[in-house]
């Protein structure tokens, strides 16, 4: 049966990518069908239910900044708020927050049935419908056909995902989920390279079982962050804290002596797993000399009893778990409600994928979240929601878009994925940024939401927010370079109690705030009228800009400098072997990934600087011929000036 | 198009007759430039002799400035060419002033890449472009690589390690808060960074007192015995400084002298005749000369015309040697070609350089000399083992600068990412010595290093 309405966008899967995917497409006008297994599972946080960290935090800032979900969401259900790196500088610091599951998934769910142009189903998708290579309607398992101009895939984990605990396995997408077996030998059959790779969990345990009083609590940051940039803190639930434990020397004894019946050390399992998320069997193997790893005891909700003990994620046989888990201190008594265990399932290599997500060998596809090789519900989302926007320009016939890396942790996460490819489940990390001084969480609205709005992906009166905050930004900056201090000024005075030298001549006060030992609140304190009436983000932003001032200017510097070579796009019916003076490797790297841009072919790793010369020559005679008159074998590309006289 | 908006310098010419060279800036900041290098600004294509001043005020050379207005220049940008008489030396310091003044080294080919994105080019001359960068970079590679041997590149790749190791501390720090240890709060973090500091500082000390640029390129004379090695030393030097007999075997040990052609400085070394020696003496002089020959440039490998002409001159010599070190570029010198009535001539195939001459008559010297300094001086001026070293000077001053910002945000703001962004430069400007841009995997390491992770 053919079902009687056409989409623009059918986006199959509900998890993180899948939801913001609906979202985004729905937003700019597109009418969208979100089709997942179970609507009960939509937003589900299939690990452990936390958002943000180091890295994270700043991909959902950015989601906010763009419209999406997930910022609200955690706002609504944060239950434990915390700041990492406060004592760090601004651009590494980054927000987290333990959720209640239930509270998460209902607001994810709530936003996704009150939008507009958007429409939910409830099956497992089983096949794609191509005509040719473009892709027209998906398959249900009922076998009912859904007609739609693009497709947005997001099965996260369920690609033949294979459950493992000990030596014992089963087909699954997560626990208590069924697996996709149907949509992956499909997706075997067209041309994309499918790999495998692995995750894990820990086990759930009751929390009336473990005794808390021995245990140290960790409370929440106050004051209480927020993750939206339109969030209150008085939109948190109520706020509970979390505990710390320790594994021990028996512990470790334990998990020794159940290797024999690891699925991973026994070679059963042939997925890479995450080497910053290792299971505990992998801790104790590879960092032997320790004798104790730090476990965070982390409420899954409000409502529940169960906990989440954040460290000991594994797939050893179920005895074994228990008798650790057992062994350490404060778990003594542990009843465990759900076995840790591993999961496998497939994934498509992202140098497949064009920056807009589309996959390069079928039009009109879409790959988001975990099945491109990340892991992480903020990556995920992140995907989702480019793919989703992608997907509804494509059937609106605009231009694709999709952040670079020097404006957002985005652009970052999508060219390593489509340049670099990943061996191992990706995850985001500020080291990955380039641009890290820039990329901040406290920026993310000023980086991308005028484009968001542009898109229309933002509102107009959310838009008006970070408009009117941009501009009183911009206004203090040069109200404080042209306002100077007298050296002998009552304000010069208070000032500088607070340096080692006093001020010797005057300075204006972009140039004070400049200085380490002082803040924009001790310019509020010591010059009368300063900061009357600003917002505290426009002051922390003004201040932000100062203490980074020469570092952000050499960016920018850099940034403007390579613009034009980054963005300048390769013809994609180049052919790379017809350049000469490029090795057979670089070609072979080149036609491979091939890159859609300057900028990111440069990022393949083993390019040379040369080879980016080489091509950039290439692209520029080809502009010349294919303007110039008499040419008529434009495709002769070659640079080799013995062919060309010929 | 315009690529970038960078300003970029190179020697353009080699110094011909009399040491005249061409220093060419191209870019944005030429008009600065030549205001500070010269003390005023200039008409346009108009000719002028004055002094080069460099930052403090002293006098470099005298010698003539042309600026060209963008788009009327060779490359479509601003553009200002130095023609001084000093000889590479003087060209050098000058080049550091313009360094200084904020410009970077050319790449090669980097000026003709301008006038071709400037539409400065048709595609005719386009098309040989290609060919000079792609040679150009692998012959400046080549050049970097060989003045990188020996203890200069071990010193400056430990550095490359130390800083990846204090990167590793400072990234997991950024990156993995949450872990039971703070890598920054150790007092490790500095004594680390002051330590690289003290080796980057001695390893400039060392450069810059010229054992690197300065004091110039080594050529090593080597050959059989009675090749007429001693003599062609002689004839270089324009003295009587080494032996010659007919005797084979009269050199025993390596001899050194310096010279300089159009000012440009090298070390000539004669050494011991290559054979199969019985005497201890002439045994340890063979173990010498081998040595010397390590660590060269250049080396001329000294050959009697009357023999046969030689065609792979690398496996000649490392048979020669009896040992299979890497050896420097080598250049063939057909000796005594008036015993042979042959003419002198240099004759530059793409893997085999001969020069015929003799040593005793001093025929074919000058054809040597040129040779010499075209292959070390800076032919395809962006590219020659002199330039590959300014290039190396350079990257390391401005790396010894981002470990000094690094250290002050450190132990002043305990600011991690600002000192992460600085040893982060500091790792760039080094590999722009080494070569090894390949992206390091970094995040590896932290977890190879550290139990990370929950
Ligand atoms: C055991 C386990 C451990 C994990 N550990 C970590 C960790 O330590 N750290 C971390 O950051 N992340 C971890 N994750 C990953 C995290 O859960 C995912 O990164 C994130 O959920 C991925 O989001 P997604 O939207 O891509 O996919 P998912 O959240 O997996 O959502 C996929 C959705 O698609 C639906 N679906 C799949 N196939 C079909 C189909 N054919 N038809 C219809 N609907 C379909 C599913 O029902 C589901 O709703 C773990 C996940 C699991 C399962
Ligand atoms: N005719 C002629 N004789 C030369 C020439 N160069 C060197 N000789 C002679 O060749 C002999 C050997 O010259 P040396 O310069 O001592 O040779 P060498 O290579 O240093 O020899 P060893 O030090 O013994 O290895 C001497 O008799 C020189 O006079 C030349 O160009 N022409
Ligand atoms: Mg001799």
């Amino acid at each position: 049966m053919i079902y009687d309405k056409s989409f623009d966008v059918i986006v199959v899967g509900g998890g993180h990518a899948g939801t913001e995917a609906a979202l985004a497409a729905a937003r700019t006008g597109a009418s969208t069908l979100l089709i997942t297994h179970n609507i009960e599972t939509l937003g589900q946080m299939s690990c452990n239910p936390a958002i943000g960290g180091i890295g994270k935090g700043h991909l959902v800032k950015e989601i906010d900044a763009l419209g999406g979900v997930m910022a609200k969401a955690i706002d609504h259900s944060g239950i434990h708020f915390r700041r990492l790196n406060a004592s760090k500088g601004p651009a590494v610091r980054a927000t987290r927050a333990q959720a209640d599951r239930t509270l998460y998934k209902n607001y994810v769910r709530c936003q996704l049935e009150n939008q507009d142009l958007l429409q939910i189903f409830q099956q497992s998708v089983d096949d794609l419908i191509l005509q040719q290579d473009k892709v027209v309607g998906v398959v249900t398992q009922m076998g009912l056909q859904f007609n739609a101009k693009s497709v947005v895939l997001t099965a996260g984990t369920f690609l033949d995902g294979k459950i493992h605990i000990g030596l014992s396995s089963y087909s699954g997408g997560r626990a208590g989920d069924p697996p996709s077996i149907g949509l992956s030998e499909r997706l075997r059959e067209l041309p994309f390279n499918v790999e495998r790779l692995k995750t894990g969990t820990p086990p759930r345990i009751d929390a009336r079982s473990i005794n808390f009083k021995e245990l140290e609590p960790q409370h929440g940051d106050s004051p209480v962050p927020v993750f939206s940039f339109t969030g209150k803190a008085s939109q948190h639930p109520q706020q509970i804290p979390c505990h710390i434990t320790h594994t021990n020397k028996r512990t470790h004894e334990i998990i020794s002596g159940g290797l024999d019946r690891s699925p991973m050390f026994s070679g059963i399992i042939e997925g890479v797993g995450p080497r910053y998320c290792p299971s505990i069997e992998d801790k104790i193997t590879r960092f032997s000399e320790r004798d104790s790893h730090q476990i965070f005891i982390e409420p899954e909700g409000l409502e529940t009893f169960e906990v989440y003990p954040n460290g000991i994620s594994t797939s050893l046989p179920f005895d074994v778990q228990m008798a650790f888990v057992r062994s350490i201190k404060g778990f003594e008594n542990a009843h465990i409600t759900r076995p840790g265990y591993a999961i496998e399932y497939d994934y498509f290599d992202p140098r497949e994928l064009k920056a807009s997500l589309e996959t390069r060998h079928i039009q009109g596809l879409f790959f988001a979240g975990q099945i491109n090789g990340t892991t992480g519900y903020e990556e995920a989302a992140a995907q989702g929601l480019i793919a989703g926007l992608n997907a509804a320009l494509l059937v609106q016939e605009k231009e694709s878009w999709s952040p670079s890396r020097n404006e957002s942790y985005i652009g970052v996460m999508i060219d390593d994925l489509i340049t670099r490819g990943t061996q191992e489940p990706y995850r985001m990390f500020t080291s990955r940024a380039e641009y890290r001084l820039i990329l901040r969480e406290d920026n993310a609205d000023l980086r991308l939401s005028e484009k968001a709005h542009e898109l229309g992906l933002l509102s107009d009166a959310l838009w008006q927010l970070t408009a009117t905050k941009r501009d009183l930004i911009n206004l203090e900056i040069e109200r404080m370079k042209s306002s100077w201090v007298q050296s002998n000024s009552p304000s010069a005075q208070k000032i500088n109690q607070l340096l080692e030298k006093p001020l010797s001549r005057e300075y204006s006060q972009m140039d004070l705030l400049k200085r380490p030992q002082l803040d924009y609140a001790a310019l509020v304190e010591a010059i009368p009228g300063v900061g009357d009436g600003l917002p505290e983000p426009v002051k922390e932003q003004v201040e932000i800009q100062a203490k980074y001032a020469g570092y952000i200017d050499r960016q920018l510097d850099e940034i403007e400098r390579n613009k034009k070579q980054q963005n300048l796009k390769i013809p994609a019916q180049l052919d790379f072997s017809k350049i000469g003076g490029l090795s057979n490797e670089i070609i072979q790297k080149l036609s491979d990934t091939r890159p859609e841009t300057i900028g990111q072919a440069s990022r393949i790793s083993g390019i040379t600087p040369a080879a980016i010369s080489m091509l950039l020559i290439t692209i520029k005679k080809r502009k010349i011929r294919l303007s110039g008159t008499e040419s008529s074998d434009t495709e002769s590309l070659s640079v080799n000036p013995k062919v060309e006289q010929s | 198009m315009t690529q970038n908006q960078s300003t970029i310098v190179a020697l353009a010419t080699p110094p011909g007759k009399g040491g005249v060279a061409i220093v060419r800036v191209s870019g944005p900041l030429s008009r600065d430039i030549t205001s500070k290098i010269l003390g005023k600004s200039l008409t346009p294509r108009q000719a002028t002799y004055l002094p080069f001043i460099d930052r403090s005020g002293q006098q470099l050379d005298v010698g003539i400035a042309i600026f060209f207005q963008g788009p009327h220049s060779f490359t479509g940008e601003d553009v200002v060419e130095f023609q001084g008489h000093g000889g590479p030396v003087v060209m050098d310091m000058l080049m550091e002033s313009i360094l200084q003044c904020g410009a970077s080294l050319a790449r090669p080919g980097e000026f003709s890449e301008r006038a071709f994105y400037n539409d400065k080019m048709d595609l005719t001359q386009a098309e040989a472009i290609a060919d000079i960068i792609d040679s150009g970079s692998k012959q400046a590679a080549i050049s970097a690589l060989r003045s990188l041997n020996g203890e200069f590149s071990n010193k400056v790749h430990l550095l490359v390690e130390k800083v990846v190791q204090l990167r590793i501390f400072v990234e997991a720090a950024i990156d993995f808060p949450e872990e039971e240890i703070d890598f920054l709060a150790d007092d490790n973090v500095v004594s680390q960074l002051t330590d690289i500091i003290q080796d980057l500082a001695e390893l400039m000390r060392n450069a810059q007192q010229g054992s690197l640029l300065r004091e110039g390129m080594k050529v090593v004379i080597a050959g059989k015995p009675n090749a007429g090695k001693s003599s062609l030393l002689n004839a270089l030097s324009g003295k009587q400084s080494a032996i010659v007999t007919d005797i084979a075997g009269t050199t025993r040990d390596v001899l050194t002298e310096q010279i300089s052609i159009d000012g440009l400085p090298l070390h000539i070394i004669d050494t011991a005749g290559l054979r199969k020696a019985k005497d201890k003496v002439e045994q340890i002089g063979i173990e010498r000369a081998t040595r010397e020959i390590e660590q060269a440039d250049r080396v001329l490998l000294v050959v009697d015309a009357a023999e046969e002409k030689i065609e792979d001159v690398e496996q000649t010599l490392s048979k020669l040697l009896d040992s299979d070190i890497s050896l420097p570029p080598v250049t063939q010198i057909r000796n005594k070609c008036d015993l042979t009535g042959e003419l002198p001539d240099v004759c530059e195939s793409e893997n085999l350089v001969t020069v015929t001459m003799s040593a005793s008559e001093l025929t074919g010297l000058d054809l040597l000399k040129q040779h010499l300094k075209r292959v070390i001086g800076y032919n395809a001026s962006e590219s020659g083992v002199f330039m590959a070293r300014r290039r190396h000077i350079d990257a390391l001053t401005r790396a010894s600068e981002h470990l000094d910002t690094g250290y002050a945000q450190l132990t002043g703001m305990a600011a991690g990412e600002i000192l992460a962004e600085e040893l982060k430069l500091t790792q760039n400007c080094l590999n722009e010595i080494t070569g090894e841009f390949t992206s390091d995997d970094l995040l590896g390491k932290i977890f190879s290093s550290f139990c990370i992770g929950k």
